[in-house]
């Protein structure tokens, strides 16, 4: 039985996670993905961690294998006139083509839209920038998913009403961007069964970001409130709902009690004083909210975080510890999932990333593999895609058009 | 691109962002709720701050160019008539409850249909029959205790955030299901959880209690995420509200960085010779940590001088002149305003009920060379399409479709 994108051809030139989510999706999927690199423009991945038993290297990024699970790997410089006739030939090959420097580079480096379109009418080219290709501020602007969380109005909205806006941790727009290329290419490669169309595909991360925070905009266009940081977890509408602090260094959980059900569980698990009358309604809950979340306070901070979910669970509340890192990576739903996939590469041994985001109940799933190693498969790239000879390969080479 | 496509979206939090993306991308996607109204309905913010079944704005948010209808679906009407309907559509977009039993169970479905199932946590492991709620489902991600400050509780967004990872991630299984089909004719059903969905909010973080590296923790303030240097500050206050400025000193960023060490020295707010400081040394790959920190000291101080003068504005028109990194710390506000996202063409006009006024919203989440994401029908109001599609699709008498009221199937 085939995957669903066995076949399909492409060329990955994104950088750091957008573009290379977005492709990782379509290798989960059994496309061949081709992810391009030069020595010059490495992958800025490659240098942040995690990393493999603490050792930076190039190869040892957690975070490069875990965005460029399966993909084939091949360095060429795009500014060597040898390298972009490499390049050229790939982009004919290539059924997607992702790119994501900033706005208009691809256009300079003689890649545009346009010029690939004439050898390749089906290609679909995915460009992505954090402003998109068009409008007044696109050209000149860059950054990452941390000033990408800013222009989407997402770091604005995380933090406390007294102080600065604390925003999101790290480039949030980086996981919110991929979900929308993934879909519009997905929909374009159905649209090109029929039509031999493909189309060039332009995503402003900023502006897919905002998609997540849709309701806040709404509370401005139509009320004309501006929605700030509030600081506090969970609607003001709901009581008790909210983060408490648990036994331990910086450990919380997440409790969500405010319908009727879930209240009289709640209280009847912890007792005392929340078993009062004056607490029966939610009317009487809302205002009393600064004293109920100290009684429920007081019962969570004397227990470990587990345990405090555990019992909440069990009583039918929804409760959930505030994640770690190292809770996660213990997390039996999440192995019960399958979700961590233990990889293999040369330079790290055994690493553990994880797998393909969703599961589809019929057409197999592709196994999970590691990112390449820088270059790994430049020859194999070069001989199989470019129809490149060995003398070519070597003659290539020398020209320093693979650096 | 999806105009041949018919979608049945089973209405829940989970499902909104999926359907609203599938329809924007053209499919034509019916809405089913209960009587009472989708779970949606019921979430804030309301129109003018009053609450009702049409004045939801999550509800408008998340809806745009769907059809609504209603249906009991657990009566033994309601379940015939979803039943045909799934026989007339490609996609079924379902949220399931706790247990993971879906309102189709024991349904005979057609062979071709795609079963886009969304549950919390996983459909059949120890976390299965969890009580889910979006503030659980977000601390399970492993994101909100990466945000914040050390010594405040972990931070969560003030919008819920689970109920669009699982929707945006449903829109990408179903297609992936629908590249299946367009392969070999079969449909199949595309599992996904809301719970891994936002893990992915998180990042890499989720692997990182496996790499046996230094692991994450809460840091003080934006930007300094990408850098080794824990400690440099990324939020800056300017004359009209905040500013991030990527102040990061790896390989690959360290020419942006030097860029606005120059913007400061021509400035006059930092002294000429730090032009030739070694940045590079605090970049985390760096080999030998730097003697002193002190170039980072002067070169923040020289920013935060910089940007209390000068408004978000025109902080992001230098920060473009000399190509370093930086962001207006947008409001809502701000966004509206913005000629950046107004003539590159993010908005629509739309309606919101029930007075039907009409609001520019920000539908255009992609641009296409070819194709345009319109806004053809506003969030459907309650039922608004129960004849029409009681009617039309599945050829009801008029009488029946009043009995069915009557009987409150619909």
């Amino acid at each position: 039985m085939r995957t669903p994108l066995a076949g399909l051809k492409v060329v990955d030139m994104g950088w750091l996670m957008v573009g290379p989510e977005s492709a990782r999706y379509l290798a989960d999927l059994g496309a061949d993905v081709v992810k391009v690199e030069s020595s010059v423009r490495r992958d800025p991945l490659r240098t942040l961690g995690p990393f493999k038993d603490g050792q930076i290297g190039i190869n040892r990024s957690l975070s490069h294998h875990a965005i460029n699970a399966g993909k084939r790997g091949i360095v060429v410089d795009a500014k060597h006139p040898q390298g972009r006739e490499i390049l050229t030939r790939l982009l004919a090959w290539a059924d997607v083509f992702v790119e994501s420097f900033a706005a208009g580079v691809i256009d300079s480096l003689g890649f545009s839209y346009a010029t690939l379109v004439e050898r390749n009418p089906g290609l679909i080219m995915v460009s992505t920038s954090l402003l998109g290709r068009t409008g007044p501020e696109a050209t000149g602007t860059s950054g990452t998913g941390t000033t990408g969380a800013a222009f989407a109005g997402a770091t604005n909205l995380l933090g406390w009403p007294d102080r600065a806006p604390a925003g999101p941790y790290g480039p949030w727009t980086d996981s919110v961007t991929p979900r929308f290329i993934v879909s519009t290419v997905l929909a374009a490669l159905h649209r090109r069964r029929t039509t031999g169309r493909g189309c060039h595909i332009d995503a402003a991360q900023a502006e897919c970001g905002l998609q997540f925070l849709l309701p806040a905009y709404y509370a401005f266009a139509a009320n004309g409130h501006v929605p700030q940081r509030r600081g506090d977890a969970g609607s003001p509408l709901c009581c008790p709902a909210g983060v408490y602090p648990c036994a331990g260094d910086d450990r919380w959980v997440a409790i969500d009690a405010s319908d009727d059900a879930s209240w009289h569980a709640l209280r009847a698990v912890i007792g005392g004083s929340l078993l009062e009358r004056k607490f029966d309604t939610l009317i009487r809950r809302l205002r009393a909210r600064a004293e109920i979340d100290r009684l429920i306070g007081d019962w969570t901070s004397g227990r470990a975080a587990s345990d405090v979910e555990a019992a909440l669970q069990a009583a039918g509340v929804s409760a959930h510890v505030v994640a770690t890192s190292q809770d996660l990576a213990q997390d039996p739903d999440l192995h019960h999932q399958a979700y961590f996939q233990t990889i293999t590469a040369s330079e790290i041994g055994e690493g553990v990333i994880r797998g393909p985001q969703f599961s589809l109940s019929r057409t197999p799933p592709v196994a999970t593999r590691a990112g390449p190693q820088l270059g790994q498969s430049t020859v194999d790239i070069l001989t199989t895609i470019c129809g490149l000879s060995p003398q070519a390969v070597e003659a290539l080479q020398e020209s320093g058009a693979l650096t | 691109m999806l105009e041949d496509i018919r979608v049945l979206e089973l209405s829940g939090p989970f499902t909104m962002m999926a359907g609203q993306i599938l329809a924007d991308l053209g499919a034509e996607v019916v809405a089913i709720e209960p009587p009472e109204g989708a779970r949606g309905r019921r979430m804030e913010p309301f129109l003018d701050d009053v609450p009702g079944l049409d004045r939801s704005l999550t509800w408008q948010a998340l809806n745009r160019n769907k059809r609504g209808m209603t249906l009991r679906t657990d009566s033994a009407d309601g379940r015939t008539l979803l039943e045909q309907l799934a026989h007339t559509v490609d996609i079924i977009l379902e949220e399931l409850p706790p247990g993971g039993t879906s309102v189709l169970a024991g349904c005979g479905l057609p062979q071709t249909l795609i079963h886009a199932q969304i549950t919390s946590f996983s459909k059949d492991g120890p976390k299965a029959h969890y009580r889910s709620s979006d503030l659980a489902l977000m601390a399970a991600s492993g994101a909100p205790a990466l945000a914040g400050e050390p010594g405040r509780p972990p931070l969560f967004f003030p919008v819920p955030q689970a109920m669009m990872e699982a929707g945006a991630e449903s829109a990408v299984a179903a297609l992936a299901a629908l590249a299946a089909r367009d392969c070999d004719g079969r449909g199949q059903a595309a599992d996904v959880s809301a719970r891994t969905a936002a893990i992915a909010s998180g990042l890499s973080r989720v692997i990182a209690g496996f790499a046996g590296d230094t692991l994450p923790v809460r840091s003080a303030t934006t930007g300094a995420g990408l850098s080794g240097v824990r400690s440099v500050p990324g939020m800056y206050t300017c004359a009209d509200g905040y500013m991030v400025m990527s102040i990061v000193f790896g390989a690959a960023f360290l020419p942006m960085t030097r860029q606005m060490v120059k913007w400061a020295i021509d400035e006059g707010e930092l002294a000429p010779e730090y032009a030739d400081a070694a940045w590079q040394a605090f970049g985390r790959s760096a080999a030998a940590s730097p003697a002193s920190r002190a170039p980072i000291d002067a070169l923040v101080d020289a920013v935060s001088r910089l940007c209390r003068t000068r408004t978000k504005q025109q902080l992001a028109a230098t920060a473009r002149a000399y190509k370093f990194m930086a962001a207006p710390v947008n409001t809502m506000a701000d966004i509206a305003a913005s000629p950046q996202f107004r003539e590159r063409g993010l908005f629509t006009s739309t309606t919101v009920s029930p007075d039907g006024r009409a609001i520019d919203i920000p539908a255009r989440f992609i641009q296409f060379s070819d194709y345009s994401i319109e806004t053809r029908r506003p969030a459907p109001r309650l039922s608004e399409h129960s004849m029409e599609i009681l009617s039309g699709d599945l050829g009801l008498s008029g009488a029946e479709i009043q009995a069915l009221f009557v009987h409150g199937v619909i």
